[in-house]
Parts: C-alpha cells; structure tokens; sequence
C-alpha cells in the first residue's frame, strides 16, 4: 500500500471503507457529520503516537498536579508524607472562614482590576501616540517595549531598591516632598509599588496588541470619517476604538489572568506579601503557606480554587477569541 | 599532512581517553555525599572552604554542598525532595525547625549514626546551652553546627559622639541613649531591625526576662503546648518598639536590603542581631565597633538567651557507604580543630567545651572581647522552663503568623495586644493541628 494512502484527512468520510476497522472509523467520522472536521486516521496507532506529545504534557503538567493538589486538598499532612488524616472538607471551611482569606481574596481583586484598567489605558495613549510620533518611531516603540525583556524578579529588585524607605533614592526624594513614603509601615504604600511595578512591567504587552490592532483598521474609513470633518482624537474614539473592541475585550482578560497568577515575582521581591498580608495576593499566598510554611493542605485547597478561577478566565478567553473572528473587517 | 593530521587526532584522542580514565577513576573511588545548607555569603564561602578540607583530609568521599536558599527555603526543598527520593544525605536545619525534623521520620538521629559506624563521640562535652537544646533524652538527634545568639551591636564612634561610654543594659536605659543619638543629630538612624526580629526581640527577650513563651516549659513539656506571650512583657517590647519604629528611632530595611548592611554601612547606630554577623562586620564596618549583651528590662535578674542557628541531619534513605562517609564527615566537624577554626572564621559560638577552652586557654577571647558576648548571654544565670529554649511543632508556620502580626502593628492596624492575642490564637491552632498529626510520638 502506497504510504500516501495511509493517512487520509479530510475526505474520510466520502472514502469507501476498504477494511473492517476502517470501516468502524469511517462510521465513526460518517455519523459525526460530514463535513471539515469530520477527519480521521485509517491507523489508530498513528492518531495516538501524533497526539501522543501533547497528551504526554498535559499529563504531567496537568493532569497529575491536578490529581495531587485534589488528593492533598482533603487531607492534613505532615510536610515529610508520613502522616496523613484524612478531614473532609476541613481545609475550604477553614479557608473561607479566614479573614486572612478574605482579606487576601479582596485584595486580589481589587489589585487585578486597578492593574488591568491602568495597564490598558496608558497602553492605550501609547499606542495612540505611535500614529502621532513620525520621527524616532523606532525608538519609542524600543523604549516602549524594554520592561518586558527584564525578568520579573530583576524588574522586582530595582523597584525595591529605588523605592527603600532607608536607602532608596527616589524613596528619598518623595521624602523630602514631604510624602511620608514607607512602604514597610504603609500598607498602601506597599500596594502602590506593587501595583506600579506589575502595569509598568505589562504595558508593553497591551500596547503591541493595540498598535497592531489600531494598524488593522482600514485606512479608508479613517478617512472617511476625516472627509465627514472628524479631528484625529474623535475619530480615534468613535472608529478605531469600537474597531479595535474585540482586541480589548481580549486584553482585559488577559491582563486579569496577568494580575491573578503571574505577578508573584514582583511581590515575591518587592514586598513578601506585606506588610501585614497587605500585598499577598491569593497566588502568592498558594506559595507561602505550601512552600514556605509547609502547610500543604491548605495549601492544596487554596490552589483547588484558584484552579476554578482559572477555568473562568480560560472559558472567558476562548469567548472573547470568538467575538475577535467575528469582528474582524 | 594528511598522516600528521591522523596521528595528531588520534594523539589528542589517546590523550583525551586517558585524561577520563583518569578523572573517572577517582570520582567511581570517592562516594559523594550530598550536603544542602543555607547560610549565605562570606559565610557560605566558610562552609564551602570547610567541604574542601574534609575532601582533601581524606581520599574515600566527597562532600558535595549546595547552598539551597534561606533556612525555609532550604527545608521546603528537602520537603519536596524527600517526598520523590531525591534528598541530600546531610540537611542544615534551623533551630526553629528542630521538632519538625525530629518527628518527621525522615532522619537517623546523629548518635544512632555514629555508633553504627564506629564513631565514639562525647556527647557530654558540648556546652551547656547547646546541649540543652539539641539532646533529646539523653541523646542527641542532630549534630550541633553553628550555634549562635542575638547580641547587641553598636557603633562606638557615635555613642560617644552623643557622650556614652558604652550602650545601657536595659533596655529603659537604652530608648534614652537611642533617643539621645536622634535629638543630638549625631545619626538619623539610631537602631535597624534585624530580618529575623522575632527570635531576637520577642524570643530571646522573653527567655532573658524570664517570661513564660508556652505552657509546658515552652514546649519541652509535650505536643500539647501553647503560647501565652500575649499576657508577659512581650506586650510591653511589642508598644516600645512601635512607639521606636514610628518615632524613626527603628528603622525597618525593608526589601531589596539586608538590615546588618544598615549597620556596617554605618548608616544606623546599633542593631540586634547574631553573633554570626562577626565576618561580615569585621571585614564592611569601617568605623569602630563594638557589642554588647542584650538589654533586659528594669529591675529583672536575666537570664541566659537561647540558642540559635542550625545543626546537620543526617537523612534516611542513603546507601550504607554514604551514610559511612556522612559519619566520617561528622566526625571531622565535631574535631575541637576543626570547632575552633569554624568558630574563629564565622563568629559562631564554639559548640564543644573543648573547643571553647583551647580558644580560651590562647587569649583568643582576650584579643577579641566581643566573641565571648555570646557565650557569656547563653550561659548567664540557671536557665529556667522558660529560657532553656522553644520546642514547637511547625515553628516556622507560627513564626511566620508572628511577623505578620506584628506587620500590623506596624502598619497600626492593630494594637500590640490586639496582635499579639491574634497571633497566639492562630499559633495555637498550628499546634492543634500538629498535636494531631503526630500524637504518641
């Protein structure tokens, strides 16, 4: 048999089913309607080996840490695995009758939505600005794009050094404008560092998204509307931007998902999550009572939410995925 | 030209082989014993200087060491090393992490160890407040390493530019002196907080007043211990140091700065911090500086301080040749040599009496008064049930509670006694919780 036939995508279903399994496939892909997804294999040894990889790291980087963080979620254990009690429920009602908890969840919250409004509108004006700058366009795009090519923990260092209440410079000069600055005493001090980090450090990332999608609408509507006698920021504000909606909508999720799980390097080097769990974001405490206080059913049970959070936001992703194709001109 | 080509190849080649055999050789001789520890810097490079002598000492194993973080750091990696059979032969491990290591069925306890492989070791001779601390029943679990405790550092050049001789010892006398520094101008910032404030200003301050910590002789007396430092003078430390943090009288390092650097830099005028800080000073401070024991409060007979660093676990699940070269490398650190060169080189208290009497007996103590402090604050007075030292399960976990209640109080969020009865009650659960998983042990 020619090895061109061995694979047979696309048109499985119109092809006469030649061999008993063939046939149970192509039954299989025949009653599944017919039509562009309806491919299939003639080997099933081949369809596993192909997805065999993919399969593989979800297994191991998903499957199995779910398993284990589910399996520790109801349990309380020693740090070592020697003992083990099985408690039930134990580890979420102790969890969500903590005011730390609580605490910790607002504070999440309220964290990744300042983050994400911020980051998205200076990202915004930046990008706005890329069509008005014609000379050094390279630069400022450069410039622009420099934060995300520094590693958090770096990022994370620098602020905390340039903003130490004892020996940080510019911590010094808010001082001597007569801000009290100390961000180890005040916990919006501490909040306002972190926050300023994790959006100076994320604007890159928003305003490639926007001049790209600023650049996708047509020319010809823009001036269209300039014809109509609109001036550039009113035609910014009622073209491009509804143009530009979907992308939006796409940036607001993922900037979400950016405040909620990927901000651990700042805090981890700026504030350890204080003063007084006042930046201990719900990832960041996942970390410090599993890894650094050893309490892993806790541990596992605050990861077993955070995991239904992420389910969220990856459903809401796929959405706002959909709305873009939608969209698009 | 084509030949030479072929016999310079094969001559490296040739060269090459004999260079692996060579090399391979001797490292299928050595059996490597694995060793993670945690302290950092020009302690680390003493650590790393005392593994090559115990390799070059002898030509049957090599110490492998790896520094794996901080003391939490490093006990979470052997936590998640343990649980997949990947752990180190020797593990450094925190005073504060004595109880969990001790029940966590992970270890062979150092003396079991050492007699199965032949070692006799007098385990009577280490001094009082280390043995007080590390024997268990007579025995020793884990081999004492780098002991030390919290003494009072001070930069003697501004104590005298605000006219005193030396800091007062209590602690009445020196909020004035601190607060005399500040209003004479003579330094913005008379005290830094040490990172680890809580052992040395709540801990051993309650040990030295003689304040009860827990019930049960903190610890020693059962798992079913609990705090009680929100009804003692801890209240009391706690308000004055708040009252000194918002006077900026006490400064907080914060991140990205470690606090013994505040005072080295000369940047601040005094900071309580561990006798290990020794090298560091000697080698950065570049003003005159001096020590002294801890404050204790008015009118209080104190007592002595307690114990803290680190000791080596010897960890189950190695080969018997390993666990034969982890004793031999035991046996080379527990040499009074070897004690006292540890000792002189980090500023740790030397361990064993015979160590401290050689040192004694050649006027090192004489020529270098502030490395006596330690020794002197372990052993002052006859420890009590509350000075002998802490025994808790998860010492870390309330530990951690601790400083972030105490973060409040900074912040003024909380009251001290607001925080402290916060912490204690979530203190307590972390012992419950201990309590069950590990009762009858």
């Amino acid at each position: 048999m020619p090895a061109s036939e061995a694979i047979d995508i696309g048109g499985g279903a119109v092809t006469r089913p030649r061999y008993p399994l063939r046939r149970s496939l192509g039954s299989l892909a025949g009653s599944s309607e017919v039509g562009l997804k309806a491919s299939h294999f003639r080997r099933p040894w081949l369809a596993v080996g192909l997805l065999a990889p993919q399969l593989l790291i979800l297994l191991f980087f998903f499957f199995i840490p779910t398993y284990k963080a589910l399996s520790l979620a109801f349990v309380q254990v020693d740090p070592f695995g020697g003992t083990m009690i099985f408690v039930g429920l134990d580890n979420f009602t102790t969890l969500f009758s903590s005011p730390e908890y609580r605490d910790s969840a607002i504070l999440t919250l309220w964290f990744s939505f300042v983050q994400c409004f911020a980051t998205l509108f200076i990202a915004g004006l930046l990008a706005f600005a890329t069509d008005v700058v014609i000379r050094g366009r390279a630069i400022y795009k450069g410039v622009i794009l420099l934060p995300y090519a520094i590693a958090p923990a770096i990022s994370g260092v620098l602020w905390a050094f340039l903003f130490n209440p004892v020996v940080g410079p510019l911590a010094h000069m808010l001082q001597d404008l007569g801000y009290a600055w100390d961000p180890n005493r005040r916990p919006f001090d501490a909040l306002l560092l972190v926050s300023v980090a994790a959006i100076w450090k994320h604007i890159c990332y928003d305003y490639i998204f926007l001049v790209a999608a600023f650049l996708a609408v047509p020319a010809s509507v823009i001036e269209a509307a300039a014809i109509d006698g609109a001036r550039p920021v009113r035609r910014f504000l009622t073209v491009t931007l509804p143009m530009a909606a979907p992308t939006i909508f796409f940036l607001v999720v993922m900037n979400f998902v950016y405040g909620l799980f990927e901000t651990f390097g700042i805090i981890d080097t700026i504030t350890h999550g204080g003063p007084a769990g006042s930046t201990n974001t719900l990832v960041y405490k996942v970390y410090q009572d599993g890894f650094r206080q050893l309490d892993l059913g806790s541990s596992a049970a605050q990861s077993v939410v955070l995991m239904v959070i992420a389910v969220v936001f990856t459903i809401l992703q796929f959405r706002s995925l959909e709305r873009k194709v939608n969209y698009q001109v | 030209m084509a030949s030479t080509y072929v016999k310079s190849v094969t001559g490296l080649l040739t060269a090459a082989a004999v260079f692996a055999g060579a090399t391979g050789a001797s490292a299928a001789e050595r059996v490597k014993i694995e060793w993670w520890y945690a302290i950092s810097g020009k302690l680390g490079d003493t650590v790393q200087q005392l593994i090559s002598d115990f390799n070059k000492s002898q030509d049957k194993y090599e110490v492998v060491g790896t520094f794996k973080g901080n003391y939490e750091e490093t006990m979470a990696a052997m936590v998640a090393a343990y649980r997949v059979n990947q752990q180190p032969a020797i593990l450094q491990s925190a005073e504060r992490g004595f109880m969990t290591m001790l029940n966590s069925g992970a270890i062979i306890p150092v003396d079991q160890l050492m007699e199965k492989q032949g070692y006799k070791t007098d385990w009577n001779d280490f001094i009082k407040p280390v043995a007080g601390f590390y024997i268990v029943n007579g025995k020793p679990a884990a081999l004492p390493f780098n002991s030390s405790t919290p003494i009072l550092w001070y930069n003697a050049d501004a104590f005298k530019a605000a006219g005193f001789d030396a800091p007062s010892d209590t602690w009445q006398g020196l909020e004035k002196q601190l607060y005399a520094l500040k209003e004479k101008k003579v330094i913005d910032c008379p005290m830094a907080l040490a990172g680890d404030f809580q052992w040395s200003m709540i801990e051993n301050y309650s040990a030295i007043n003689n304040f009860p910590f827990a019930t049960k002789a903190n610890g020693y007396g059962g798992l079913d211990t609990e705090f009680v430092y929100n009804k003692t003078g801890v209240v009391g430390q706690v308000a004055r140091m708040k009252k000194w943090v918002d006077d900026g009288v006490l400064k907080i390092a914060g991140q990205g700065v470690a606090p013994i650097s505040l005072f080295t830099s000369g940047t601040c005028a005094t900071i309580v911090n561990s006798t290990a800080s020794h090298s560091g000073v000697e080698a950065d401070a570049k003003f005159k500086w001096s020590a002294a024991v801890m404050p204790h409060e008015e009118g209080i007979d104190p007592k002595n301080g307690t114990i803290g660093g680190a000791s080596l676990w010897a960890v189950k699940g190695k080969s018997e040749e390993v666990q034969a070269g982890v004793a031999a490398f035991f046996n080379f650190v527990a040499q009074p040599g070897v004690q006292e060169w540890w000792s002189k080189a980090t500023g740790y208290v030397p361990v064993t009496n015979a160590a401290y009497q050689k040192m004694k007996a050649e006027g090192y103590f004489k020529q270098n008064p502030t490395r006596e402090i330690a020794i002197e604050q372990l052993s002052r007075g006859e420890p009590t049930d509350n000075s002998r030292g802490f025994r808790f399960g998860n010492h870390n976990q309330s530990t951690a509670i601790l400083i972030e209640e105490i973060q409040a109080v900074w912040t003024g969020k909380k009251t001290p006694q607001e925080a402290l009865d916060s912490s204690v009650k979530r203190g307590n659960e972390i012992l419950r919780q201990y309590e069950k998983l590990h009762a009858g042990k």
